[in-house]
C-alpha cells in the first residue's frame, strides 16, 4: 500500500532524537505519567507499551507538546521544548481517533500541514497528489472522512503526517480500529516504512504483537512508571519485573512462589534445584519452555485441568499445588483434562523475582543474587 | 485412482420450524406502549396548538368582534383583501426584518466571540453570570428598564450624560427594544455556543496545533466551520423568533409606539384583535405569518444543511 514514489516521496528527512528527563503528569493526587526517564535515538522505532489507563498517550501528549507536564523536561535534538507549543516542535501526530477534519475533503485533510505552512496551492497539490498515489487514496481524494472505512482514515491520517517531513512520527494506537487482518498487514506495511524513511517513530500500544514486531526498543510503562526498556529480544527473554513477564507472551509466564531450602526450591507440587543461598522468591518460566517429563527430573507435579486448542499449538491448563500453570506445545499436546502431569524446564530458562518488589534476579557472581537496580 | 469431491456446505440439520405468529392481542401489547408515552404530548398539542391552529384558520373567513355574544358572520376572503391593501402589514414586516437583524449580533455574534473567549477561560461563575438574564421574566425586566430608561431620572441617561428620550422618541425605541431584547437572550445563546463548542473533539484543535497551524488559524479553519451547525441553529431561532422575544418588551414598554415606530408583526396582530376587536383581521394576519414562517424555516434549515459541516 505504502509504495515509494519515484516522483520524490522519499527523501533525506531531518531526523530527531527525542530526550524525556523525569517526565512527570500529575492530575490531581494521581501521577499519570510519574518520573519517566527515556532516550530515543533518532531513526528509532521505539513502542511505549502498558496496559489500558497506565499513562502511553499522557506521555505521548507531552512529548508533543498538547500537555505541559507537572515536572520533566522534554529535549529534541538537544533543545529543551518543554514550554514550546506544539507548533515548534515540528512533530507529525497520528491520533487514536484518526482526529480528520470531518469538514475538509482527504485532499485538503492531507494537504492541511502544508496549508498551515502557507506553501503555494500548486506545490500542495503536487505533494498531497504524492502521497496520495503512495498510500493509495489517489481514488479517494475528493471523499469527506465520514465517506471511508476504517482503514481508509487510517491511510489519510498516515498521509496527513507523512506529507511534511517531519523530525518524528508519534502514534497513539493509531491500528486500534482496524480489523485482525488489516492490522496485521498495516504492521508490516508501518515497518517498511520506517525502514525506507529511517524517521524517528515513537509508537503507543497495548498490543504485544505491534510492540513486537515493529519496534526496535520497547518502553514498557505500568501506572505511569517505566518497568523496562530494551528491545524486543530484551523484554521478551530477561523480563525486568513480574509485570513484563506477565505482560508480554500469549499465555504470560507462569509465576510460582516458592521457598529456597539448601539448593532446593519448594512450594505444592514443586521441586526445583537451584544452586542459590536460602531465601523467599518467585520462580518464573514461559509456558513454551516447560515440556512433559516422566523421569525424576521433574519440577513440577500436578493435574490438567483443561486443553485450550490455538490452532497449530495447544494450551494445557494445569493445577500446581494451589497455583495454575500453562503449558504450550504442538499439538495434540497429549495428556487430556484429568490426566497428571510431570513438567521440567531448562535450567537457563527459569526466571527468578524478587518476591515483594517483583523486580528481576540477576545472579552478581555465581554464588550470590541481588536485585537489578 | 482417487477420485476427488468436493466439501459440501454445512447443511440444515433438521426442518425448519414455522414461526409462529404472535396473537393479535399479543401484537398490541407489544406495540401499544410507545403511542401510550407519545398520548400526554400529543394530547397537549392538539389541544394548545393544532386546535387552535385551525379555529385561526376558520376564523379568518368570518367577522368577529370578540364578544361572545355578538354574531360570527362568514365574509370570504375580505379580512384577507383588507390586510393586504393597508401598509400597516408591509411596515411591520420590515420592522421585524428590523429587528431580527439587530437581535442577530445579540443571538449570535457576541455569543460566538464571547464562546470562544470563554472556551480558553475556564469558569462556571462567568457563565452563570452571562447566562442570568434569561432567568428574570420579560415584563419584570420590561418594568425595571422602564426606570431605568426613564427620560428624567433613568440611570442609562445619568450613566450616559445625554438627555435621551429611550421609549418616545420614534428614532430611538426601535433600538431601545432591540437592545434590550438582546440583553434578555444573549446568555442564552452563549450557552448554546458553550454546548456547542464543548461538542466539538478536541482531538481536531490539537491535531491542527500538530500540524503547525497558528491559533487564529485553527480558529478559522477548524473551530468555527464544525461550530456552523450551531449558529445555523441560533440563525434560525433569531428568524423564527425575534418578533415574539420582543413581544413582551413592546408591549410593556412602548405598545406598538411612539407612532407604530415598534410595531413588529405580533404586535400589529394583537393590536387587531384586542385592541380594535376585528378577530377576523387577526386570525388572518395570523394566518399569513404562519405561513410565511412556515417557508422561511424550511428554507432556513435546507441552507443550514448545506452549509453547514457536522462533526461525526
Ligand atoms: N485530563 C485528565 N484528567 C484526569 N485524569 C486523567 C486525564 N487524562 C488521563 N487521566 C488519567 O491518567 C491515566 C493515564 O491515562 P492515559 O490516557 O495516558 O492512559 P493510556 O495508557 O493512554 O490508556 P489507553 O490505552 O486506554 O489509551 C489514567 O488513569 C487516566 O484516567
Ligand atoms: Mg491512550
Amino acid at each position: 500500500m505504502f509504495r515509494a514514489g519515484s516522483s520524490g516521496t522519499v527523501q533525506i528527512r531531518p531526523v530527531s532524537a527525542i530526550q524525556v528527563e523525569k517526565l512527570t503528569q500529575r492530575f490531581g493526587a494521581v501521577a499519570a505519567v510519574d518520573d519517566v526517564w527515556l532516550d530515543i535515538a533518532d531513526g528509532e522505532f521505539m513502542v511505549l507499551l502498558g496496559p489500558s489507563g497506565c499513562g502511553k498517550s499522557t506521555l505521548l501528549r507531552m512529548i508533543a507538546g498538547l500537555l505541559p507536564p507537572t515536572e520533566g523536561r522534554v529535549l529534541i535534538d538537544g533543545v529543551d521544548v518543554t514550554h514550546a507549543p506544539p507548533q515548534g516542535r515540528d512533530l507529525a501526530m497520528v491520533f487514536q481517533s484518526y482526529a480528520l477534519y470531518p469538514h475538509l475533503s482527504v485532499a485538503r485533510n492531507i494537504g492541511f500541514p502544508l496549508r498551515a505552512r502557507d506553501m503555494p496551492k500548486r506545490a500542495i497539490e503536487a505533494k498531497v497528489a504524492d502521497v496520495a498515489a503512495a498510500l493509495d487514496l489517489a481514488a479517494l481524494l475528493d471523499r469527506r472522512p465520514r465517506e471511508l472505512s476504517g482503514g481508509q482514515r487510517q491511510r489519510v491520517a498516515l498521509g496527513r503526517a507523512l506529507v511534511r517531513d517531519p523530525g518524528a512520527f508519534l502514534m497513539d494506537e493509531p491500528l486500534s480500529n482496524l480489523d485482525a487482518k488489516l492490522r496485521a498487514g498495516t504492521r508490516a506495511e508501518l515497518s517498511a516504512l520506517h525502514d525506507r524513511l529511517g524517521a524517528t517513530f515513537v509508537y503507543v500500544t497495548h498490543d504485544q504483537i505491534e510492540a513486537m514486531t515493529m519496534a526496535t526498543r520497547i518502553a514498557l510503562l505500568n501506572n505511569g512508571r517505566l518497568e523496562q526498556v530494551g528491545t524486543p529480544e530484551q523484554v521478551y527473554d530477561e523480563p525486568a519485573s513480574t509485570f513484563v513477564a506477565e505482560f508480554l507472551g500469549t499465555p504470560p509466564m507462569n509465576l510460582l512462589d516458592v521457598t529456597l531450602r539448601s539448593g532446593v526450591a519448594t512450594a505444592p507440587g514443586v521441586t526445583v534445584r537451584l544452586d542459590l543461598p536460602d531465601r523467599d522468591l518467585i520462580l518464573g518460566v514461559r509456558p513454551e519452555h516447560l515440556q512433559l517429563t516422566t523421569g525424576d527430573e521433574a519440577m513440577l507435579r500436578g493435574h490438567v485441568t483443561r486443553v485450550e486448542n490455538l490452532g497449530s499449538e495447544e494450551v494445557a491448563i494445569c493445577a500446581v499445588g494451589a497455583a495454575t500453570v500453562r503449558v504450550r506445545a504442538r499439538r495434540p499436546i497429549g495428556p487430556r483434562a484429568g490426566d497428571t502431569v510431570a513438567l521440567r524446564a531448562d535450567r537457563f530458562h527459569l526466571h527468578l523475582f524478587h518476591p515483594e518488589t517483583g523486580r528481576r534476579l540477576v545472579p552478581l557472581t555465581h554464588q550470590e543474587i541481588s536485585c537489578v537496580s | 485412482m482417487t477420485i476427488l469431491a468436493e466439501l459440501p456446505t454445512p447443511a440444515p440439520t433438521r426442518a425448519a420450524a414455522p414461526v409462529a405468529r404472535p396473537s393479535f392481542a399479543a401484537r398490541i401489547r407489544r406495540a401499544a406502549p410507545p403511542y401510550l408515552y407519545l398520548a400526554p404530548a400529543l394530547v397537549l398539542l392538539v389541544v394548545w396548538t393544532y386546535r387552535p391552529l385551525a379555529q385561526a384558520v376558520r376564523l379568518s373567513f368570518h367577522t368577529w368582534n370578540l364578544l361572545p355574544t355578538s354574531p360570527i358572520t362568514e365574509v370570504g376572503l375580505a379580512n384577507y383583501e383588507r390586510l393586504l391593501s393597508t401598509p400597516d402589514l408591509g411596515a411591520s414586516v420590515w420592522r421585524t426584518v428590523l429587528m431580527v437583524l439587530g437581535i442577530l449580533p445579540f443571538s449570535l455574534v457576541i455569543p460566538v466571540v464571547v464562546g470562544l473567549v470563554a472556551a480558553r477561560v475556564r469558569g462556571r461563575i462567568y457563565q452563570a453570570m452571562i447566562f442570568a438574564p434569561m432567568l428574570v421574566a420579560p415584563v419584570a425586566a420590561a418594568a425595571v428598564w422602564q426606570w431605568l430608561l426613564d427620560p428624567g431620572a433613568g440611570a442609562v441617561n445619568r450613566v450616559l450624560g445625554v438627555r435621551a428620550n429611550w421609549l418616545h422618541d420614534t428614532d430611538l425605541a426601535l433600538l431601545t427594544i432591540i437592545v434590550v431584547t438582546g440583553w434578555h437572550i444573549v446568555g442564552f445563546a452563549v450557552l448554546v455556543v458553550s454546548a456547542g463548542l464543548s461538542g466539538i473533539n478536541p482531538d481536531y484543535a490539537d491535531a491542527a496545533a500538530m500540524d503547525g497551524a497558528s491559533r487564529g488559524r485553527i480558529t478559522r479553519w477548524i473551530t468555527l466551520p464544525l461550530l456552523s451547525p450551531t449558529m445555523a441553529f441560533l440563525v434560525l431561532m433569531t428568524v423564527l423568533l425575534s418578533a415574539q422575544w420582543t413581544f413582551p418588551l413592546i408591549d410593556t414598554l412602548t405598545q406598538g409606539g411612539p407612532s407604530d415606530a415598534t410595531t413588529n408583526i405580533y404586535y400589529l396582530l394583537w393590536d387587531y384583535g384586542f385592541h380594535s376587536y376585528d378577530a377576523g383581521l387577526g386570525a388572518a394576519a395570523g394566518v399569513i405569518f404562519f405561513v410565511g414562517f412556515g417557508l422561511i424555516a424550511v428554507g432556513v434549515v435546507a441552507l443550514s444543511d448545506r452549509v453547514s459541516h457536522h462533526d461525526d
